[in-house]
């Protein structure tokens, strides 16, 4: 099942659909590329940033980023 | 006097090779973003006397804030400088996105895979012959808190070369 990113749940683990292409550079660095598998840490209140693990490294992003990337959920 | 520049992501311990390289006392502490602003210090090679520049943190080229911004900054200004790519080995991947970049832009790159004991620790293995052999730089083991592979990367200084990403890509086996 595909959602956004700041859609998981969490411990929930899927792998990276797809990215908005203005976004594709920036998130790169940061290890966030398409087929990588993510998994959700933490999701702060009041619209904060989301925590993800991406190869065993953890990464914040804000949810106004997570929402421009497509994540394909494992069941 | 040759210039150095310690380029490597947030929080991988640049700050602490600083101080292990010049004899300097920055503040280091365990978060992100500690090195804003740039500092500046000397070393003793073991045939000539470098400066060495502690760069802010980064993920990549492309700078998304201030830090970052100086960081990109510094890079650009010193053309000629010798770059030692710090690297979380625990978080090699993000690292070497970075590297990569640096690798691109033309600059004599030494790797430094520092952090190697949280490496172990977490059950990551690197095989270095092999990350030297496709990147034909010199990548040394490092942890900056204890000093060990401090004499390996200052030695492996002159060896430092400016590397094709083209070649780095055909000896991976990727045709572009």
């Amino acid at each position: 099942m595909e959602k956004k990113l700041s859609e998981m749940n969490y411990e929930e683990e899927g792998r990276v659909g797809s990215i908005e292409q203005d976004l594709k550079n920036k998130v790169a660095g940061m290890g966030i590329r398409v087929g990588k598998n993510l998994k959700m840490i933490t999701k702060h209140p009041l619209r904060g940033p989301i925590v993800v693990e991406v190869d065993g490294a953890h990464t914040s992003l804000a949810l106004s980023i997570a929402d421009r990337i497509i994540v394909e959920v494992k069941k | 006097m040759k210039k150095i520049l310690l380029m490597g992501n947030p929080n991988v311990g640049k700050s602490v090779f600083f101080n292990r390289l010049t004899g300097a006392n920055v503040i280091e502490s365990n978060y992100p973003g500690t090195t804003v602003d740039y500092t500046k210090g000397y070393m003793k090679g073991d045939s000539e006397d470098f400066e060495i520049i502690d760069v802010p943190g980064t993920f990549s080229l492309e700078a998304k804030d201030k830090a970052e911004e100086v960081a990109v900054k510094m890079l650009e200004e010193e053309k000629g400088a010798l770059i030692i790519c710090v690297i979380d080995a625990s978080k090699i991947e993000r690292g070497l996105y970075l590297c990569l970049e640096i690798i691109e832009k033309g600059y004599s790159v030494v790797m430094a895979l520092n952090m190697w004991d949280v490496a172990e620790d977490k059950n990551v293995q690197i095989d270095i012959e092999k990350l030297k052999s496709i990147l034909n730089i010199p990548v040394v083991p490092t942890i900056a808190i204890s000093g060990k592979g401090f004499k390996e990367v200052v030695l492996s200084l002159k060896k430092a070369v400016s590397v094709e990403v083209k070649e780095i890509m055909e000896r991976v086996g990727e045709t572009k």
